[in-house]
C-alpha cells in the first residue's frame, strides 16, 4: 500500500546502493533523526520501516527474520507486512513505513516534507 | 522398451492372497519385467480368505470379498488358470505340469499354495457332515448344513473355530465349541482375557466343551456325535474341524524341493530349487510357519523387490497379531501376551465395562499386548509392537488411559479469566473460545491464534490440557506428538529429517521446495529448525544460512529489549586470569557498558552494547565467543575440585575445561549445559544440567536430562565410568545422539522423556558399536565449527552489512 501522501510531499534521500543490503537481512539506516530498518527481499524489493517493534516490549525490528514480504519481529515474533507495516494475524498493530525509490543501483527513502517540522532540521 | 516376448516368464502356483499380493507388488515395481501365468485350484479369482467368516455369517457375499476380479487379470495381461491344480514341477527343465495336461515353462516360479485345514486323524473322521473351514467351498457346505441341520459342533477354540462357530450360530444352529485346552484362544490370550472372551461368547449363545479331547466320531454314514477321551459324548449333526492348518507342501515335496513343516525358504523366499520361491502359509522361514495375513504381505514385499532387482532388506520374520473377526466382539492380541520374568506389564481390567487391556514391556519397549472389549487402539498398538516403541505417558494414556478428567486434567477447574500464558497474558477463556470458534486441534494452532505458549513455552502442558478438555474424544494425543514442525507444512520433524537424508536435500530452500512447503520462504519457526537439521545431517556440505538464524545467533550476542546487546566472552570452566579480568574491565569502561553481570554459568556478561560496537568489543577482547546466545554448548560449570578443595576427589576444573574446549561452538537442537563436580557435594549443581558429571573416588558418574529452566527436572544417572577416555566418549555419543534425534528447540529434559532413558542408555552405553559411531560422527561435525567472532572480524563485507549502520544527514534540505 502506497502512503496516502502524494509523491511531491516527500523528500527522497539517497541511502546507498542496492548492493549495500543483503537479501533477507535488515540494516539500520539513520536518516536525520529517523532510525529506519531497511530490508531487501529475495525478489530484490527494498522496503523501509521505522526500526521500532510494534509489540508491547518495544525494541527494534531490523534483526528479524524475513520470509517473502513478511518480517518476523525479533522481539515478540509478530508478523509484519513489509509492504505497509501492518501487523498480521493474530496480532494487531502498525509499523510506520517510508516510500522507497530505486533508480538503477541507487536506493532512496522518502521523508514527509512537512509534518510539524519533524523531518526538517 | 522391452517387447512382450522378451519378458521373463513368471509362474505363480496358488491364486490366493500371498501369491497375488506378490504379483501386485511386482506389477507396481517393474510392470514390464515379467509375463505372468497364475494357477489356482479354486474356481474363483483372488479373494480375501480372512473375510470368509463374514460370508459364513452372511454379512458379506462371495463377490464382496473378491480382491482382484477377472478384469484385473485381463488388464495386467495375466494368464489365469482357475480350477486347475499343478501336479508337478520339473525344477531342472523349469516346467510346471497341471492336472489338465497343461505344461508351462517358467523363468521364475512362485509357490503360494497356502495351507490345508488339519483334520483330526481319529476314527470316523471321513464321515459325511464333517468339514474343514478353509475356502469358499467349505463355507458353502456350512451354509447348506445350516439349512438342514440344527446341532453343530466346532472342534477348535482358536481364531478360526470361534469365527466358524459364531457364523453357524448366526445361521440359527445350536453350536458347541469343543476345545482340547481349558482356555480358548490359549495361543493368543492369557487366562483373564480367555475367560472374558468365553463369557462374552456364552452370553451371545455359544456353548463350550473345553478340556475335551476328541476320540471318535459317532454315526453311520453321516456324523451324529463325538465321543471324548473322558468317555462323555456330544450330539452333533454337523462338525467343523478348525483345529489348525498345515502348510500345503505336497507339490513341493513331490517335486524334490526341500521341505520341513513348510517349504523351506531363506530370507529372500528362495527355496532349495533355483528360481523357485515360496511365499505365505506354505513356507517355513527360520523354523516358523505362519497362519495369518500380515506375514504374507511382508514376505510378498521382500520377494517382489527381490524379483524386480530392487534393493531390499531381508525378511527376518513377522510380529503376528490376531484380531477376532466376529461382529460385536473386540479381541486383539499381538506379540508377547503372557506375563513372564523380565517383562513389565501395564494392565487395565474393568469387569463392569467388560474391558481388559494389557501391554507388555521389555526394557521399557512395547513387545506385546492384548485388548478385549475395546480394540480402538489395536492398529497403533500393533505398530508400536512392531517398531519396539518405548512406552511413554502419551502412549500409556492412549491405551489404558481413562477419560481426561480422571487422568489429572485440571483444565476444567481453571477459572475462565485465569491467565494461562503469563508471557503473553492469554486467559483460559481466550484459548477455549479460539478452539471453539476456529476449530483448532493442535497446540501449534492455538499458539498461532492466541500467542499462548508462544514465548517461553512453560504453559504448553496446560494449553494441551485445555485442548484435550475442550475436544474430548476428538483429541488425538499421538497426532499432537507428531505435529508438524510449523504451519508451513504438515510434516513432522522426523518426516522432514528422513526426507532430507533420503532425497539428499542440502539447502533449506530445496527442502521447502521438494517437500512442498505452503510458504515458499518458510517462517521464523521452520527456518532456524531446517538450518539446524541440514547442518546436523550434512556437517561438511551445508552452508549455514545466516538469514535463517535468530538474531542472537546471527549477531553472536544476546539482543536485549532495548535493542542493545549482551556480550559474554568464553571463560572455560568458569576459570579466568587476572589479566583477562583486567582486560574485560577496561573494555567495559571503554565501551561504556551499562552493567557487568556474573551469569548463572560462571561467566561475565557485558550488557548494553550497541550493535555497531559489537565487532569492536570482540576485537579488543581478543577472546572467543562465550555462546551465551546459542543453541549450542553454553557453559561447563565446575567446582574447585581436587586442585584446591579439601573434599575434591577429581579434577573437575581440568575436566570441565577439556569438555568445554572440545564441544564448544557445535550447534545443538537447543541450548546445552554441562557441569563437572569433583565430589558428590555437587557444588556445580550437576543435577539440573543437560549433562552433569560427578567425580567419585575412582569413577565418574554421568547424569543426563536435567533442567533448571522453564520445566525444572532432575538429571538421571546414565552410567558410571572409570576412565576419562570413557567419559569423553559417552559425553560425545550422548551429545551426538541428541543432535541426531532431538527436535529443534527441544531440551534434553523433554527429549529424554520422549526417548526414554532406557533406550538412550541402550544406544550410547550398552551398544558399543553405536557409541563409537556416534562419537565418530561427532568428530566430523566438530571439524566444521568456526569461532564466530573472529570469523566476522576477518570478513569486512559481512561485518559492515550486518553490524554497521548507514547514516545519512538531512541537514542540506
Amino acid at each position: 500500500m502506497e502512503p496516502i501522501l502524494n509523491k511531491d510531499e516527500y523528500t527522497f534521500y539517497l541511502i546507498g546502493n542496492v548492493d549495500d543490503f543483503t537479501e533477507r537481512l535488515g540494516r539500520v539506516v539513520r536518516l536525520g533523526k529517523e532510525e529506519i530498518a531497511v530490508f531487501k527481499t529475495t525478489d530484490e524489493q527494498i522496503y523501509a520501516l521505522e526500526n521500532k517493534s510494534p509489540g508491547p516490549r518495544g525494541g527494534t525490528i531490523a534483526e528479524g527474520i524475513i520470509s517473502g514480504e513478511v518480517l518476523f519481529d525479533p522481539i515478540c515474533d509478530w508478523k509484519i507486512s513489509l509492504k505497509d507495516g501492518q501487523v498480521l494475524d493474530p496480532d494487531t498493530g502498525q509499523v510506520r513505513t517510508y516510500p522507497v525509490h530505486v533508480h538503477g543501483n541507487e536506493v532512496r527513502v522518502g521523508l514527509v516534507k512537512n509534518e510539524g517540522g519533524r523531518f526538517h532540521e | 522398451m522391452v517387447k512382450v516376448q522378451e519378458r521373463r516368464h513368471l509362474v505363480l502356483i496358488g491364486n490366493g492372497m500371498a501369491g497375488i499380493n506378490t504379483v501386485e507388488q511386482i506389477l507396481k515395481l517393474a510392470p514390464s519385467t515379467y509375463r505372468i501365468t497364475v494357477f489356482g485350484s479354486e474356481p474363483y479369482p483372488n479373494y480375501n480368505r480372512i473375510q470368509l467368516s463374514y460370508v459364513l455369517e452372511k454379512s458379506k457375499a462371495v463377490e464382496d470379498i473378491i480382491l482382484n476380479d477377472w478384469n484385473w487379470y485381463l488388464e495386467n495381461e495375466i494368464e489365469l488358470y482357475t480350477g486347475t491344480t499343478v501336479t508337478h514341477i520339473d525344477t531342472e527343465q523349469k516346467i510346471v505340469k497341471a492336472d489338465n495336461g497343461i505344461e508351462v515353462p517358467y523363468d521364475a516360479l512362485i509357490i503360494a499354495t497356502g495351507s490345508n485345514p488339519f483334520l483330526l486323524p481319529v476314527p470316523g473322521a471321513d464321515k459325511e457332515g464333517i468339514v474343514g473351514f478353509r475356502d469358499i467351498a467349505d463355507c458353502q457346505n456350512m451354509l447348506h448344513a445350516a439349512d438342514q441341520y440344527k446341532k453343530a459342533a466346532v472342534i477348535g477354540g482358536g481364531l478360526l473355530g470361534l469365527e466358524a462357530a459364531k457364523g453357524l450360530l448366526k445361521l440359527g444352529m445350536d453350536v458347541t465349541v469343543v476345545h482340547l485346552f481349558e482356555e480358548i484362544m490359549e495361543r493368543q490370550l492369557d487366562h483373564t482375557a480367555s475367560l472374558m472372551l468365553q463369557a462374552e461368547l456364552e452370553s451371545q449363545g455359544l456353548k463350550f466343551a473345553t478340556g475335551k479331547q476328541t476320540e471318535e466320531f459317532l454315526g453311520d454314514e453321516r456324523v451324529s456325535g463325538i465321543r471324548f477321551s473322558d468317555g462323555t459324548t456330544l450330539d452333533a449333526e454337523f462338525v467343523v474341524m478348525a483345529v489348525g492348518i498345515r502348510p500345503n507342501i505336497l507339490l513341493a515335496k513331490e517335486s524334490g524341493i526341500a521341505v520341513n513343516r513348510g517349504i523351506l525358504v531363506d530370507d529372500y523366499m528362495r527355496t532349495s530349487a533355483p528360481d523357485v520361491y515360496a511365499v505365505g502359509e506354505c513356507n517355513e522361514h527360520r523354523g516358523t510357519t505362519y497362519g495369518l495375513v500380515a506375514p504374507l504381505f511382508e514376505q510378498g514385499a521382500v520377494l517382489a523387490k527381490y524379483l524386480c532387482g530392487v534393493e531390499t532388506k531381508p525378511y527376518e520374520g513377522s510380529v503376528v497379531s490376531t484380531q477376532l473377526k466376529i461382529s460385536g466382539v473386540d479381541v486383539f492380541s499381538a506379540g508377547e501376551f503372557m506375563d513372564a520374568e523380565g517383562l513389565s506389564v501395564v494392565r487395565m481390567h474393568d469387569d463392569w465395562l467388560r474391558i481388559y487391556k494389557k501391554v507388555l514391556l521389555r526394557g521399557g519397549r512395547i513387545v506385546g499386548g492384548v485388548l478385549i472389549g475395546d480394540g480402538k487402539e489395536s492398529s497403533r498398538l500393533q505398530q508400536w509392537i512392531r517398531t519396539g516403541t518405548v512406552m511413554t505417558e502419551a502412549i500409556h494414556n492412549a491405551i489404558v488411559g481413562q477419560s481426561a478428567v480422571e487422568t489429572g486434567n485440571t483444565a476444567a477447574e481453571l477459572a475462565d479469566e485465569e491467565i494461562v500464558c503469563g508471557c503473553n497474558g492469554v486467559t483460559k477463556k481466550h484459548i477455549v473460545d479460539a478452539i471453539n470458534e476456529k476449530g483448532l486441534t493442535t497446540v501449534e494452532e492455538i499458539k498461532v491464534a492466541t500467542s499462548a505458549s508462544r514465548s517461553c513455552g512453560g504453559c504448553r502442558p496446560v494449553v494441551e490440557q485445555i485442548l484435550q478438555y475442550v475436544l474430548g474424544d476428538k483429541y488425538d494425543s499421538a497426532a499432537a506428538k507428531q505435529e508438524a514442525i510449523c504451519s508451513c507444512t504438515t510434516l513432522s520433524r522426523d518426516e522432514v529429517v528422513t526426507a532430507i537424508k533420503e532425497k539428499g536435500l542440502i539447502t533449506s530452500k530445496e527442502v521447502r521446495y521438494a517437500l512442498e512447503w505452503d510458504n515458499p520462504e518458510g517462517c521464523s519457526k521452520c527456518r532456524p529448525a531446517l538450518n539446524y537439521y541440514l547442518g546436523m545431517i550434512w556437517p561438511a556440505e551445508h552452508v549455514d544460512e545466516k538469514d535463517s538464524r535468530f538474531v542472537n545467533e546471527r549477531m553472536h550476542a544476546n539482543i536485549q529489549k532495548d535493542g542493545t546487546f549482551g556480550v559474554v566472552p568464553r571463560m572455560y570452566g568458569g576459570v579466568t586470569t587476572p589479566d583477562d579480568l583486567r582486560l574485560i574491565a577496561d573494555i567495559a569502561v571503554k565501551y561504556n557498558v551499562k552493567l557487568v553481570k556474573v551469569t548463572g554459568g560462571q561467566r561475565l556478561d557485558l550488557l548494553g552494547v550497541k550493535k555497531e560496537d559489537l565487532p569492536k568489543i570482540w576485537k579488543d577482547l581478543g577472546m572467543p565467543s562465550g555462546y551465551a546466545y546459542a543453541k549450542a554448548l553454553r557453559t561447563v560449570k565446575t567446582c574447585v575440585g581436587s586442585q584446591f578443595c579439601r573434599f575434591g576427589t577429581k579434577d573437575s576444573m581440568g575436566m570441565g575445561i577439556l569438555l568445554e574446549k572440545k564441544f564448544e561452538r557445535l550447534d545443538m537442537p537447543a541450548k546445552f549445559k554441562l557441569a563437572v563436580n569433583g565430589c558428590p557435594r555437587n557444588c556445580a549443581e550437576s543435577s539440573t544440567k543437560d549433562i552433569g558429571i560427578v567425580g567419585n573416588e575412582g569413577a565418574w558418574e554421568i547424569y543426563v536430562g536435567g533442567n533448571g529452566g522453564i520445566k525444572a527436572r532432575l538429571a538421571e544417572l546414565l552410567c558410571k565410568v572409570r576412565t576419562d577416555e570413557e567419559l569423553l566418549e559417552i559425553v560425545s555419543a550422548f551429545m551426538q545422539y541428541y543432535r541426531e534425534t532431538g527436535k529443534y528447540l527441544e531440551r534434553t529434559s523433554d527429549w529424554i522423556e520422549r526417548m526414554g532413558l532406557e533406550s538412550v542408555t541402550e544406544a550410547i552405553v550398552n551398544d558399543l558399536d553405536n557409541r563409537r559411531a556416534l562419537a565418530e560422527r561427532m568428530e566430523v561435525a566438530l571439524a566444521q565449527v568456526k569461532e564466530p567472532w573472529s570469523e566476522i572480524l576477518n570478513n569486512s563485507n559481512l561485518r559492515e552489512r550486518m553490524f554497521e549502520e548507514i547514516s545519512v544527514s538531512t541537514k542540506q534540505d
